[in-house]
């Protein structure tokens, strides 16, 4: 009787244990000057460049930046906007001059073959691309934000090019936020998990201006 | 048989087919002359003509109504445009609804309700497509005509081999010639419909319109649906559009960049050709769906057909469908919605040129109270300031 009372009281600490919720990893303090980009060229690097500037928070872009563009700093080397590549330099040039080493990165996670296509690029060296500025980030030191806003319509079965963008980028980030819409089978969740890096989640795209207003 | 039997067996055959030639003629006749008044609201100040700017379309039927509502406080400028395509109507509803309720706070608003007037008088009978379409309200159910993607070949015959782009000179289907969303932008000594899209061009450059919204309906089964697509220059803005419509009035939206390499649409050569930004606006119409049963008023009106509903089963289509089809009145206020919040972002953006409306009802409000709720009786209108479209 005692021992049985033993096993249920234990069973009964085990199955506590299990549902106390885990602790979140706080979320990381990001700092300008800030780089924003894209893996895989969907329009949601636009929505990541809306989100910062609802929030207030001054960016440069680049869709497709090379790890010397990143090396350069602000202003990305003095490169402009031509068909099938796009900067917008927005960081204030009197708190960080040209030239000043980015601390943090956003990239907003998408695939869009209409827009690897308008850049030249195929999934394989889009892929390869991202992958190579990951590793100049993780070298330089430079907080990685991975942003997943596109819902479910921006995922895909295993191997798809969506897939293999959150792939890329997300076991990489030093935060991830996404939608929930984003999460629905858990995927990010389990990368988290993983990787012990925060997961934000929010009901819309809306919601992130809170998120980063809170981060920067 | 005699000569004189064949001779009127003849004329027999001939007078039967004629009159079963009538009997389908009279209906089209109709409704190539048919009238839909417009009971232009408070906020209409004038009304002018799209052969104002390009003279040789006066006196033909692709020369259309440019209504002209201007605020007591000068600012901003937009054009918004519906029938472009006339067998998607959510967007000649739309432009209805402005026309008869809008007021313009600040800035100037211009709508042109049948852009492409010559479809709104084209039909499409041999695809079993109704003649028109009605809209109940509280005063009686009030009438439209259905028409078709493209200008009637009455008036713009005949159609080339292949339709070769002015001026980039992409080689086009030989039926868009015909179509005003690859027109733009058109030249003042092209065939009709590139005088029509020109002309829109002078107006957009002679009055400096600020934004351009072209309204469209597009298939469930087309992923470039219940969008905004934008070029670069108008990209941003589209983009916090989408995430507020979403968020704060739950429709689904995403936005469509604006491919540089395909023209003659309004979302690309509008930008590239004045300093306007334009919007290209998608709401799904089931209706146009090849899949679906008969294509009768009733699928028009509500979009509920069981062959798409298996079709959204088998993750088909590219909107969330279910068996409550998808109501004029859910398209109608997804435009008026996302119209508004455009301008809203842009006046945000742009303070020093604000676009600000009142009396137009957004989703919620068309969902709830239905389109039919917005539009005025033309019997108790002044005869006088009555419109016809």
């Amino acid at each position: 009787m005692r021992k049985f009372a033993i096993v249920c009281l234990a069973a009964a600490l085990a199955a506590a244990l299990s549902a106390a919720p885990q602790a979140q990893a706080p979320l990381p303090k990001a700092s300008l000057p800030v780089l924003t980009t894209s893996a895989g060229q969907s329009n949601d690097a636009n929505t990541v460049n809306a989100v910062l500037e609802e929030a207030g928070i001054k960016y440069d872009y680049c869709d497709v930046p090379t790890v010397e563009m990143l090396a350069a700093g602000v202003g990305l080397a003095g490169k402009q906007s031509a068909a099938g590549f796009h900067v917008e330099i927005n960081s204030d040039p009197a708190k960080f001059p040209k030239g000043t080493a980015y601390k943090t990165v956003i990239i907003a996670i998408g695939a869009s073959l209409k827009g690897m296509g308008a850049s030249g690029l195929t999934t394989d060296s889009e892929e390869a691309r991202v992958k190579k500025l990951i590793e100049a980030c993780k070298k330089s030191k430079i907080l990685l934000v991975g942003v997943h806003a596109g819902g479910e319509a921006a995922r895909g079965p295993a191997g798809s090019d969506n897939e293999r963008m959150i792939d890329a980028v997300a076991p990489f980030a030093d935060v991830l936020v996404v939608t929930k819409d984003s999460d629905k089978d858990g995927r990010f969740t389990k990368i988290a998990a993983r990787t012990k890096a925060p997961l934000v989640k929010v009901d819309f795209a809306l919601g992130m201006v809170d998120v980063l207003k809170k981060m920067f | 048989m005699t000569d004189r039997r064949i001779g009127a067996l003849k004329i027999a055959l001939a007078a039967a087919a004629a009159a079963i030639a009538a009997l389908g003629a009279v209906p089209l006749y109709r409704h190539r002359h048919d009238r839909v008044p417009i009971v232009p609201g408070p906020g209409v100040t004038s009304v002018l003509r799209l052969s104002d700017y390009v003279p040789s379309l006066k006196g033909s039927m692709a020369d259309t109504d440019v209504f002209v509502l201007a605020g007591a406080k000068p600012g901003g400028k937009a054009l918004i445009m519906a029938n472009t395509h006339a067998n998607e109507p959510a967007g000649l509803l739309t432009a209805f609804l402005l026309v008869e309720n809008a007021v313009v706070e600040e800035g100037t608003l211009y709508v042109i309700p049948t852009f492409n007037a010559s479809a709104g008088r084209n039909t499409k009978p041999g695809d079993g497509y109704p003649l028109y379409f009605s809209i109940p309200t509280s005063w009686g159910a009030k009438r439209f005509r259905l028409g078709n993607r493209d200008a009637s070949p009455l008036e713009q015959w005949p159609d080339p081999d292949v339709y070769i782009h002015y001026p980039e000179r992409q080689m086009l289907s030989y039926l868009d010639v015909r179509n005003t969303n690859r027109t733009w932008p058109g030249r003042p000594d092209g065939p009709l419909m590139e005088r029509v899209t020109y002309a829109a061009m002078e107006l957009l450059r002679r009055e400096k319109i600020d934004v351009a919204i072209d309204m469209h309906g597009a298939e469930t089964m087309f992923p470039v649906t219940n969008c905004i697509v934008a070029p670069t220059k108008s990209s941003k803005i589209a983009t916090l559009v989408s995430m507020t419509v979403k968020a704060m009035e739950g429709f689904d939206n995403h936005v469509e960049p604006s491919p540089g390499n395909f023209r003659g649409l309004s979302h690309r050569e509008i930008g590239d050709f004045a300093d306007t930004m334009p919007f290209l606006l998608e709401a799904p119409i089931p209706f146009l769906d090849q899949p679906t049963g008969p294509k009768t008023e009733k699928l028009l009106l509500d979009g509920r057909d069981p062959f798409l509903l298996g079709l959204a089963r088998a993750h088909k289509l590219f909107v969330p469908y279910d068996a409550a089809g998808w109501p004029m009145d859910k398209r109608v206020g997804q435009h008026c919605s996302v119209s508004l919040e455009i301008l809203r972002q842009f006046t945000k953006k742009y303070p020093e040129k604000a676009i600000r409306l009142s009396a137009v009802p957004r989703y919620a409000e068309l969902v709830a109270n239905g389109t039919g709720r917005y539009l005025h009786d033309p019997a108790q209108a002044d005869p006088k300031a009555l419109r016809y479209e």
